[in-house]
């Protein structure tokens, strides 16, 4: 069992204040992830609930018990780090058995704990090797297992994919996946890197600058992001946000042509947003749809990536079958999935519904 | 045939290497093996006489009175040894972790550890000579001004007390060598591991022992190395604060007073005599060698790729 409950949570260094108070629920084996650009907070914020820096303001509880003033050691959580952090001068069943020795198991029971931690995670072999003789991927298996033999309620994972090449990450990915579902614990996962939130959280939670943008599942950010900085976010290549203003039942882009696009909300300029599935590509100019110019293809095999330039300068991305490739300078005409598309308030850029 | 005409690298090299080479062999080398060569002849004054083959190491280790001195002088440095061992890198290692963690005021203490090891040798000797001094001096001042009267006493002038005394003035000297070595290795262990660490136990003690002392080995092997060798070639406060002959009564005599007073002489024992200086100088020399070689490789086998 373990629900985390943080309430306003804020975290001041010296002068600047990273964190502006944070509120945050957070179920017993759910797999959450915080996303989001460097320097938004959201590694401090794991920080804090581990406890490595102490919380300025508001109140952590775990399971009800306040923590704010609990050491580390004692709060059942462990962290896997994103350098790992192993002993250099321990073998790897050192490694692990360190903490489960300091928690006061005893001997067999630290023999067992690590022989399941070893099985699960293929270490058998490497059990008497140093950390400097591990690849990366084994270094990160290790980091995991010393979490694991502690039988923490809560794990914590900083980044913990950004030091392994790109064909190791999705494999270490689906092993962090299947971990969960296997251990049932509660995990908490950090990362700025959208594809990885979106493929693990049952519940991401989406930050900038300190703040919460927004929580929910994969699919309730992607579908119905709350803000501009959640939509462009989520989701590769990221939405476009076009300046566009209303003209009865269309949407008009200055001097490039209008676009009907379904049930509008009822207010005159507002952001229009669109995902590469969502606009649809035709060739030359006609009255249908947005002014396009054609910047460059991008051909990934089983579809394509069109950028295209509207009249007022942004940057569209459009999805396109690998055989209606366009080429640079070509014009084209934009329409839009009646449906598909988000619109957003021109002032605050909030979501706003039809 | 092959060709071996120099080229202007080649000389430009060999100018450069050649005055420096000149230079350690003349001063360094040369004399090492010259006290090797005079070790073994027997000397009036500085007239070398004959080839006398061992006999001056025979003397300096079986012959009385030179049997006792030796001993005595031995047993001293190895009491500097131990107890600077303590004094100087535990206190050394202490510091460097409290300067580390970045207790209060470490910005401040950062720079007054290190400062004594600036000051020459001499002004520390006659400074701790003035603390020492058994009527105005500040150490028993102090006692007898907070009520500890009965501890007051001639630091400096009686056996009991006097190694001990110029070992701290040594250890106060000197601390801040080993704390810096010490923190500097401190600094190089990455932060993450202090993490990992906090989050698996709360016990400081825990944290040096199996974390910290291991993996500062590398600034320890320095320290360890640099330590012994400096303690068995101990000279200039024992020289200025107990004098040439190690008073009171040899309680202060260490090897190096002891050679220089047997090879150059003095004032009390008048006689010189190089053929036993020089034996002494390769006995000490050869001794240090293999124990700091032994050390060196000994605290090696055990440092760690951080």
């Amino acid at each position: 069992m373990a629900r985390l409950s943080l309430r306003g949570i804020k975290k001041r260094f010296k002068t600047t204040d990273v964190l502006h108070g944070i509120d945050l629920e957070i179920g017993d084996r759910e797999f959450v992830v915080f996303v989001g650009p460097s320097g938004c907070g959201k590694s401090t914020l794991l920080r804090l609930i581990a406890g490595l820096d102490p919380i300025s303001d508001g109140d952590f509880f775990l399971n009800d018990q306040r923590m704010n003033d609990v050491a580390p050691s004692r709060r059942g959580i462990a962290m896997v780090f994103q350098s790992y952090a192993l002993y250099p001068h321990m073998d790897v069943y050192e490694n692990m058995a360190f903490g489960a020795r300091l928690m006061g198991l005893s001997k067999d029971e630290v023999e067992k704990r690590i022989a399941d931690a070893a099985r699960m995670l293929r270490l058998d072999a490497l059990l008497k090797r140093k950390p400097r003789e591990l690849s990366g991927g084994q270094r990160q298996r290790v980091a995991i297992g010393r979490a694991l033999v502690r039988k923490p309620d809560v794990f914590l994972l900083d980044e913990p994919l950004s030091n392994l090449d790109a064909a190791l990450r999705s494999d270490v990915r689906l092993e962090i996946a299947k971990l969960h579902r296997d251990i049932g614990g509660t995990m908490i996962y950090v990362t700025h890197d959208q594809v990885e939130a979106m493929t693990l959280a049952d519940k991401i939670v989406v930050m900038n600058s300190g703040r919460i943008e927004q929580v929910g599942s994969p699919r309730e950010l992607y579908e119905t992001p709350a803000n501009t900085f959640v939509a462009t976010f989520i989701g590769s290549p990221r939405m476009t946000l076009v300046d566009v203003a209303r003209d009865g039942d269309r949407l008009g882009v200055a001097n490039g042509g209008s676009v009907a696009t379904g049930a509008l909300p009822e207010i005159k300029n507002l952001k229009l947003g669109l995902r590469p599935d969502a606009v649809k590509l035709h060739r030359g100019q006609n009255s249908e749809g947005l002014a396009a110019t054609v910047v460059y293809t991008e051909y990934l095999g089983d579809n394509a990536y069109v950028y295209a330039r509207l009249a007022d300068g942004t940057l569209l991305s459009a999805r396109t079958t690998p055989n209606d490739l366009f080429a640079p300078d070509e014009t084209v005409t934009v329409t839009v999935e009646p449906g598909s598309a988000h619109y957003f308030s021109a002032e605050d850029g909030r979501r706003l519904t039809p | 045939m092959p060709q071996l005409r120099m080229t202007g690298r080649g000389l430009w090299i060999t100018a450069l290497i050649v005055p420096p080479l000149a230079f350690v062999a003349l001063f360094i080398v040369y004399p090492i093996v010259s006290a090797f060569a005079y070790a073994f002849f027997d000397w009036q004054g500085l007239r070398r006489l004959d080839f006398v083959g061992l006999e001056n190491f025979h003397t300096v280790l079986f012959v009385e009175p030179y049997r006792s001195w030796t001993i005595n002088a031995f047993k001293n440095n190895v009491i500097v040894f131990f107890a600077l061992m303590v004094l100087q890198n535990g206190l050394g290692f202490i510091l460097a972790y409290a300067l580390w963690r970045e207790l209060p005021g470490a910005r401040f203490h950062r720079i007054a550890v290190f400062l004594p090891v600036v000051l020459s040798t001499i002004i520390v000797a006659y400074l701790f000579k003035l603390f020492y001094h058994p009527l105005f001096g500040v150490v028993n001042i102090t006692l007898k001004g907070i009520g500890l009267g009965w501890l007051a006493q001639p630091w400096l002038g009686q056996s009991g007390t006097a190694l001990g005394s110029i070992i701290v003035a040594q250890a106060w000297h000197m601390v801040g060598f080993p704390t810096l070595v010490f923190l500097a290795g401190m600094q190089r262990i990455p932060g993450e591991i202090l993490d990992a660490v906090r989050m698996e136990t709360e016990s400081e003690w825990v944290k040096i022992t199996k974390i910290v002392w291991p993996l500062v080995a590398p600034s320890a092997t320095i320290v360890f190395t640099l330590l012994f060798v400096g303690a068995f070639n101990w000279f200039e406060l024992p020289y200025i604060m107990g004098g040439l002959d190690g008073s009171p009564f040899g309680s202060t005599d260490v090897l190096g007073l002891y050679f220089y007073r047997t090879a150059f002489g003095n004032v009390s024992a008048g006689q010189q005599d190089f053929g036993l200086g020089s034996a002494l100088a390769v006995l000490i020399f050869i001794f240090i060698a293999i124990v700091a070689g032994v050390i060196t490789t000994r605290l090696r086998a055990r440092e760690i790729q951080l």
